[in-house]
């Protein structure tokens, strides 16, 4: 590739910066609490007591950080239509099958693309038994270490220009593309722009639409209206039910004041723990954090060093919903580029199977008993499992990216 | 009063706790901002950067404490029903006309007890042209610098018993009630259980009401249905509907997770200024704020006696953790009601709706003034309480013995 602007990434948090981060973790003042509060209030009082101790006294983020540069991880400069320029960040880790199929792992919120390095090395391993990939795993604009959007209006056309335009850069012209919380609804957004000329096919995580309309799918409505639903179906509309009516407030503010959050996130290290870490524990599957506190001061971290800083994150939300006047698959189309679609108990929005044949062209779906919201973290063998099933040999996504089918 | 446990407030910051304020923002760490985003993301960077600038350089606490202190303030502790004591503060300024009417005051979020403070000589000044009051200004617990509740269920009854005690405890066996934002659902309530006993008639500047119900109230609903569009001048001014499409994000965080936003409100003082000053600038009718008010306001936040946690905890009580709205468990009654409309108010009002919240005698409407109507608009308020207990009003005289006139 001529005149490419890729570099080598290494993440270097400065003396300066971390020395801020100890100074703040020193002054920490902490709120009282209800008593019997538990998890009903919000973050628990000493959950959060103990990770602030961890991390002032015991965490290592330089160890963490020498972890992170084992990644094989780069920067490039990408030119976004009416937005400039914007430098974005990502691992790039290629299978030795040469033939391996190249994907694109798109994280979401409060997610970061540390989430796919459990999977990394099951999806780029040789075998006969399974496909290769090539894995580009990217951090979002305003995400880890890519620059932030300067200019309002950076939406779903926009990031899907982003992921194009990096795996075209990348050498590939036709690519496979797996997402979920915003990895799965910029995936349709992308899909809508460059399904089939580039998008070969795709898998989701969270695999949810907008619910049937009469006009649109009549039968599925009339399905909707006729049919009870099954106590499975059932159980996860209440399972859906809980996140609608307790867990959306980071959503409603994020949408519409994502500034004024902002102050907060960005000086507040304590805040932006227990903002973050509400959601690592509400949307996972009794994933063990308690066991795993050094990965989690890390993800937080990745949040609190981020290129432009934790407010850029949450801006997200205001621009795919329009300041919360639309949904956020707005601008979406029906496509017909094959969908993989993989359930896990503990995703926070469990809608209808059925529905997500709404979404797109189903061909592969799993449903598994253990596993939440970040399932690439929490479940890596499933959800690569899942991928193997989907682009193996006799698998309904097989050779879809013509020439790299995944084996050698 | 035999074993009362009044005792004179006196507001005095520890030293350490200045200090600690300071230290928190010589660290502040700003975030960037979207080009010309003004107020579309939230509240901009550079009035952030020049109201912390100030915070640190020339806002000077000592002297907003001092000027606080002049005001008569009291603690008393007061008994509630399934929750102990807790020890609640406020200002109790008492009229030179001997009948003057026990008013109570009740501010909301991000309010406090200061909301009243310039309706204070308004309100208890001596004068033949209009009644006085006797005014009793509280900090609502787990605000300013009353103690917070200790255990969850602490609802609309027990606001309603704490004032009710803390008037009954003042030698106040009846009284008159004014309040917005909670200080208006917290009327509904303490009318609810008080009214006609104790609470004589009462006041609110946010007459908010939900769309009438065919079968609760079919008159109201047909009016309302064949009417041409609303049009208030509220609905006019934009603040009700900006509040409606871009302003909830803070209700539904307070109502659901007032914990882990709490983390942050306690935590960062720029983090807390944002949170609150967001409301002051779009829930107000272009008052022009100084930087000193903002930062004295936000201030009774920081150094409130709880933390700035515990005051977002009465969106998450009054709503059951948003399963039902703030007024579940309130009756119409037929105590007396005075309602004054307001432009730049946020919470959605339709007049022809209001007889749907109690007996209306008084209405007013205002063309300046919005949700923080007795600090923007003290003599547009106090102008409203004069006329609806003055000598010819139609809550002239509800509480026997004390009509405001000597």
């Amino acid at each position: 590739m001529a005149d490419t602007t890729e570099q080598p990434f290494t993440v270097a948090v400065s003396d300066t910066d971390l020395e801020l981060l100890r100074k703040k973790l020193d002054l920490v003042r902490l709120p009282d609490e209800l008593e019997g509060a538990e998890w009903n209030y919000g973050v628990p009082l000493a959950d959060i007591k103990r990770l602030v101790a961890y991390w002032k006294d015991s965490f290592d983020w330089r160890k963490a950080e020498a972890g992170i540069n084992k990644l094989p991880m780069f920067t490039r400069d990408i030119e976004v239509d009416g937005h400039g320029t914007l430098n974005i960040h990502y691992v790039h880790q290629k299978s030795e099958v040469k033939n391996a199929i190249p994907l694109l792992f798109v994280h979401g919120w409060p997610g970061d693309f540390l989430e796919v390095k459990k999977v990394l090395p099951i999806l780029t391993a040789k075998s006969d038994e399974h496909p290769s990939f090539h894995v580009v795993a990217i951090s979002l604009p305003g995400f880890g270490f890519s620059e932030a959007p300067k200019k309002p209006g950076f939406a779903g056309r926009q990031y899907a220009e982003v992921f194009n335009k990096l795996m075209v850069a990348l050498g590939y012209n036709e690519y496979v593309y797996q997402g979920g919380d915003w990895g799965h609804i910029l995936g349709a957004h992308a899909v809508t722009h460059y399904g089939h000329t580039n998008i070969k096919a795709w898998h989701s995580n969270m695999p949810f639409y907008r619910a049937p309309k009469f006009f649109s799918n009549p039968l599925l409505f009339l399905g909707m209206l006729t049919i009870p639903f099954d106590t499975v179906t059932k159980t996860r509309l209440a399972h859906s039910m809980k996140w609608q009516s307790k867990g959306r407030g980071y959503f409603i503010e994020q949408a519409t004041q994502p500034q004024t959050l902002g102050y907060s996130l960005s000086d507040s290290p304590v805040g932006l723990l227990a903002w973050i870490y509400e959601k690592l524990v509400d949307w996972s599957d009794k994933y063990p954090w308690t066991e795993d506190e050094g990965r989690l001061l890390e993800w937080i971290s990745i949040y609190w060093f981020s290129r432009s800083g934790p407010a850029a994150a949450g801006r997200i939300y205001y621009e795919m919903t329009s300041q919360n006047q639309h949904d956020v698959l707005e601008g979406t189309k029906y496509s017909s580029v094959p969908l993989g679609a993989s359930y896990f108990p503990g995703e926070l929005v469990r809608l209808p199977k059925s529905w997500t044949s709404m979404l797109g062209n189903v061909k592969f779906e799993a449903e598994h008993d253990k596993g939440g919201h970040f399932a690439a973290y929490e479940q890596p063998e499933k959800l690569a499992g899942d991928l193997r099933k989907m682009f193996g040999k006799g698998g309904p996504a097989h050779g879809v990216v013509p020439g790299k089918n995944g084996y050698d | 009063m035999s074993n009362s446990t009044e005792q004179p407030f006196v507001l005095a910051v520890p030293d350490d706790d200045l200090a600690l304020l300071r230290k928190k923002l010589d660290l502040v760490r700003f975030p960037d901002e979207l080009d010309d985003a003004a107020w579309s993301y939230g509240v901009p960077l550079a009035d952030m950067k020049r109201l912390v600038s100030h915070w640190v350089n020339g806002y000077d606490w000592r002297k907003s404490e001092a000027e606080i202190n002049k005001l008569p303030m009291f603690t008393r502790d007061i008994d509630v029903h399934g929750f102990g004591t807790l020890n609640i503060h406020y200002v109790h300024q008492k009229s030179e006309v001997k009948n003057a009417i026990p008013l109570l005051f009740s501010h909301g979020w991000p309010g406090d007890f200061l909301e009243a403070r310039k309706m204070l000589p308004l309100l208890t000044e001596k004068s033949p042209d209009h009644p006085s009051f006797h005014v009793v200004a509280l900090s609502l617990p787990g605000f300013g610098f009353s103690e917070a509740p200790k255990k969850p269920g602490f609802a609309g009854r027990q606001y309603a018993e704490v004032f009710n005690k803390l008037m009954l405890s003042l030698g106040y066996n009846e009284y008159v009630y004014q309040g917005g934002d909670w200080g208006y659902i917290l009327g509904l309530h303490a009318v609810t259980h008080y009214g006609h006993k104790h609470i004589k008639a009462w006041h609110t500047n946010v007459p908010s009401v939900g769309p009438p119900k065919l079968l609760s109230n079919p008159l109201v609903w047909l009016s309302s249905w064949l009417s041409s569009s609303n049009n208030s001048s509220q609905a006019k001014h934009g603040n009700a509907r900006n509040w409606r499409t871009k302003g909830m994000g803070y209700f539904m965080e307070q109502a659901t997770q007032p914990q882990t936003i709490g983390y942050s409100l306690t935590d960062s003082p720029v983090g807390l200024l944002a949170w609150i000053y967001e409301k002051l600038v779009t829930w107000t009718d272009g008052y022009p704020w100084t930087d000193d008010e903002v930062l004295e306001w936000i201030s009774i936040y920081w150094f409130s006696r709880s933390c700035p946690a515990a005051a977002g905890r009465i969106y998450y009580e009054l709503t059951g953790q948003n399963t039902h709205d703030t007024k579940a468990g309130t009756k119409w009654m037929s105590v007396p009601l005075g309602v004054s409309y307001f432009p730049g108010e946020i919470i959605p009002t339709i007049k022809a709706w209001s007889s749907m919240i109690g007996n209306i005698v008084f209405e007013s409407e205002h063309d300046k003034g919005g949700h923080f109507a007795a600090f923007e608009q003290p003599e547009k308020l106090a102008g409203d309480l004069w006329k609806m207990y003055g000598k010819g009003g139609p809550a002239h005289g509800v509480v026997f013995g004390k009509n405001g006139y000597d």
